[in-house]
């Protein structure tokens, strides 16, 4: 069974690498702080032009948060995994995760392309700016997210296989992706349910 | 510092966290489809279990529970930064003074 790391040797009793990634999440909570504090200064207004109400699929999207609710089990199975040192597991959960993350991106191209047919485009108003600002942000990082779990699933495809100690580390893109699924939480619940 | 040795959850609890994240999703969808009979208390709900959702993936999915308490501190920094922002920005919207 697996546990939390101390590391003495480091004056802060953290690994400086992993530190240094839990401060880049800190200020990416300020970034897309800043993106939901926009889009909440306009929501609920008046503006000319189709309201994101009148074109937004609530069955769909939640099938889309679903899916990057259940990419977050799958990486977590493969971070368990790789600490069992089980390679093949590792591989087979990274590619899973993979394959959620791209099919929540396929769900937001889809949405995006819908909502911009039925007229709400990028400039129709100012709120419909910050929504895509907002979301296709969001989206812009599960694509990144998605970029570095194929490289991992590739790494983990040579001979050597993956390491926790390596520089291209599972865990702090495990990190990163499970970032990537809480803040998706709060902008389900921001964006399309209040 | 005993939060250092703590272990982490076993996947077959992994698992079980998933399927409470998985309810609680069905739930706020269900609160959205029923606004009309929860009334004022549908936001509100919305809002607590957005937040338990989010507190479940960051403590069990992202491990910081298991974490040292200088890495809980830069994280809840961040969160304290964000929130407090928000608020400033959202009494400034409430009193007015963007649309005037």
């Amino acid at each position: 069974m697996s546990s939390g790391h101390n590391y003495p040797h480091e004056s802060t009793g953290v690994e400086t690498r992993k530190l240094g990634m839990w401060v880049f999440l800190s200020t990416e909570i300020l970034f897309f702080g800043t993106l939901i504090t926009t889009f909440m200064i306009f929501k609920g207004r008046d503006f000319p032009g189709i309201k994101l109400t009148d074109v937004y699929d609530i069955p769909f999207t939640s099938v889309s948060s679903f899916v990057l609710l259940m990419s977050s089990l799958t990486m977590v199975l493969a971070h368990n995994a790789l600490e069992n040192s089980d390679q093949e597991k590792t591989r087979v959960w990274l590619l899973a995760t993979a394959m959620l993350g791209s099919v929540f991106l396929a769900g937001q191209i889809y949405e995006f392309t819908e909502f911009y047919h039925k007229g709400f485009e990028l400039s129709t108003n100012i709120f419909s700016s910050t929504f895509y600002v907002l979301t296709g942000f969001h989206g812009l990082h599960v694509f990144i997210g998605v970029v570095f779990l194929i490289g991992l699933w590739a790494i983990g495809q040579r001979q050597q296989g993956l390491s926790l100690d390596s520089g291209f580390n599972l865990e702090f893109i495990a990190l990163y992706w499970h970032f990537v699924d809480i803040v998706w939480i709060v902008l389900f619940t921001v964006v399309y349910l209040i | 510092m005993s939060a250092e040795h703590k272990e982490h959850p076993s996947p077959k609890q992994y698992v079980q966290i998933a399927i409470v994240l998985a309810v609680l999703t069905a739930i706020e969808v269900a609160l959205y489809y029923t606004e009309d009979i929860v009334g004022v208390f549908t936001d509100p709900l919305l809002i607590f279990l957005a937040i338990g959702k989010y507190v479940i993936v960051v403590g069990w999915f992202m491990h910081l529970r298991f974490e040292n308490k200088m890495v809980n501190r830069f994280f809840a920094g961040g969160m304290i930064l964000a929130l407090f922002l928000f608020a400033i920005v959202m009494i400034e919207r409430a009193t007015g003074n963007f649309f005037n």
